[in-house]
């Protein structure tokens, strides 16, 4: 007994000391990337629309939850919104709303791996705090 | 009676399994602690007897950060882990080259409480390993203090002909605030006057680098160019948005072949071209490498610093005030930068986003500034 308490404790460091790379960040890039999977997987174009459609509604609305929260900070807010602001523009894109013109039918795979590098840029340049992070980590998680 | 005599064993052998396994803990706990090859020894090894070091190449790959990028199959990777790959195949393929490569790692800890080394050193010399060393990064102000004394250490005597080069991999590097830059030291800066303040160990004996690579999204600003164009004859960098599958580092392979002549402007033109066709072969957002000539873009840096310096003044009193993300634009999108000496020294390579309110810009300047 004492000897797999020892292995299992000798175990349990291991794990400590792997770098923790797991965030919020990670979990909303493979959001996108996610989706973008499913646009390609699907031959027909209404489909891929919907699938893009879906997932821009999904997360305005875990967005909007977290802005709601009162745990996060004026600076969250800032950034919470500009990446909003960002998802929102490729939403107008691909309905062709706002002054954008609508996505071709042909260019639907592309605009989907626009949205993830895209995406992948916007987060890497704004600041949101861990407390934020977790809190779209569990939406996603729990409402998805 | 062989009830106790058996329990008297057990617990024995429970007490020594115990202690081995603790020993065996701590043994490998003091080994993660130490290098991969006794550095100085194998650099003594060798020392006398290695080929002449016609270039030297300096890698600082950050990666304490969130990296993580998908590929249009929708694989995954670390830009961290893909840019150290690339940086040891180039170390591996120029038997006449040096190598430096420091892998800034974010910071764990071993059992909660013991914190581990979150720097990684590579050196090589003529194609092989030398040294691989785990070290401590700089823990409070960031001037890479850490990776010269090692860059100081192993540098080979210095030759007139020698090419030296310093590539940066990593986020955009902000040229005021700077908190958060590590993600293990959210509190900690790091600004561009902090690479600038390394560059400048690096090259203590007032000379330049002939090539500087910054591998970043927003190196090509005219305060990021002129802080850093101090330690350097030739920058590459992207003025915007940078993919974080980085530049092609494949033009670096070989470089007794690819640099035979010493042109190093001719060179540095040949690894941005080769740069950006990778890049648009599947980035669908915008691609944009410029080379700049420091030299020649001395006069427009000048005649904008005021206008730039101000603006920047402007943003870091709006940050104090409140905690807004700020723009970038294309400098020639602000009449006050637009001057007839904006395009001295500078080559541009660049292709607009696919999709998106800017798909229909056809030039860049090769300048980024801040929206007002």
């Amino acid at each position: 007994m004492k000897a797999l308490i020892a292995f299992l404790s000798i175990f349990m460091m291991f794990v400590l000391a792997i770098p923790v790379n797991a965030d919020g960040k990670t979990e909303l890039k493979q959001y996108f990337n996610k989706a973008a999977d499913k646009v390609k997987a699907t031959e027909n174009a209404d489909e891929k629309r919907e699938i893009l459609n879906e997932s821009f509604n999904n997360m305005s609305k875990i967005l909007d939850k977290v802005l709601s929260s009162e745990l996060i900070s004026e600076s969250d807010y800032a950034g919470i919104e500009q990446y909003k602001a960002a998802l929102q523009e490729k939403q107008n894109e691909l309905t062709g709303s706002n002054g954008y013109q609508r996505v071709p039918d042909a260019q639907l795979n592309n605009f989907a791996n626009y949205v993830v590098q895209d995406m992948e840029q916007a987060d890497s340049t704004i600041t949101i705090s861990v407390i934020a992070l977790i809190l779209i980590i569990l939406l996603v998680v729990l409402l998805l | 009676m062989r009830n106790s005599y058996n329990r008297l064993v057990r617990s024995v052998l429970c007490q020594r399994i115990f202690l081995s396994v603790g020993c065996a803990v701590l043994v490998i706990f003091l080994i993660s602690c130490s290098a991969g090859i006794p550095v100085q020894q194998e650099f003594q090894k060798v020392g006398n007897d290695t080929i002449a070091v016609k270039f030297s190449i300096v890698f600082i790959i950050h990666g304490d950060g969130d990296y993580l990028y998908h590929d249009t199959s929708g694989n995954k990777y670390y830009a961290d882990e893909e840019a150290l790959a690339g940086a040891k195949r180039v170390a591996e393929e120029n038997p006449l080259a040096e190598v430096f490569i420091f892998h800034q790692k974010p910071t764990s800890h071993f059992l909660f409480f013991f914190p581990l080394r979150d720097g990684e050193f590579y050196y090589y010399r003529n194609g092989r390993l030398i040294a691989n060393e785990l070290y401590w990064r700089d823990q409070e102000l960031s001037n890479l203090d850490n990776e010269v004394k090692f860059y100081k250490t192993f540098c080979a005597d210095s030759q007139p002909e020698r090419v030296n080069m310093f590539l940066y991999f990593g986020h955009e590097i902000p040229e005021f605030g700077g908190a958060g830059y590590d993600a293990s030291y959210p509190d900690r800066t790091f600004t561009i006057h902090n690479l600038a303040s390394g560059m400048k160990g690096f090259t203590s004996d007032s000379s330049k680098f002939d090539l500087l690579v910054l591998s970043t999204c927003y190196g090509g600003t005219p305060y990021t160019i002129g802080m850093l164009g101090s330690y350097a004859r030739t920058i590459i960098a992207s003025p915007g948005n940078l993919h974080l599958s980085y530049f092609d580092l494949r033009s670096l392979e070989s470089l007794e072949l690819s640099l035979q002549d010493g042109d190093v402007p001719a060179f540095a033109n040949r690894f941005a071209q080769q740069s950006f066709d990778r890049l648009i072969w599947d980035i669908q957002t915008a691609v944009s490498v410029a080379v700049y000539d420091v030299d020649s873009v001395q006069e427009y840096l000048h005649s904008v610093y005021p206008a730039y310096e101000n603006t920047l003044n402007t943003l870091r009193e709006k940050k104090k005030s409140f905690p807004a993300t700020n723009e970038h634009c294309d400098c020639a999108d602000i009449p006050e930068y637009t001057l007839p000496t904006m395009n001295r020294g500078v080559d541009v390579f660049y292709r607009p986003a696919i999709f998106g309110r800017l798909k229909n810009k056809q030039n860049h300047s090769g300048w980024e500034c801040w929206k007002n």
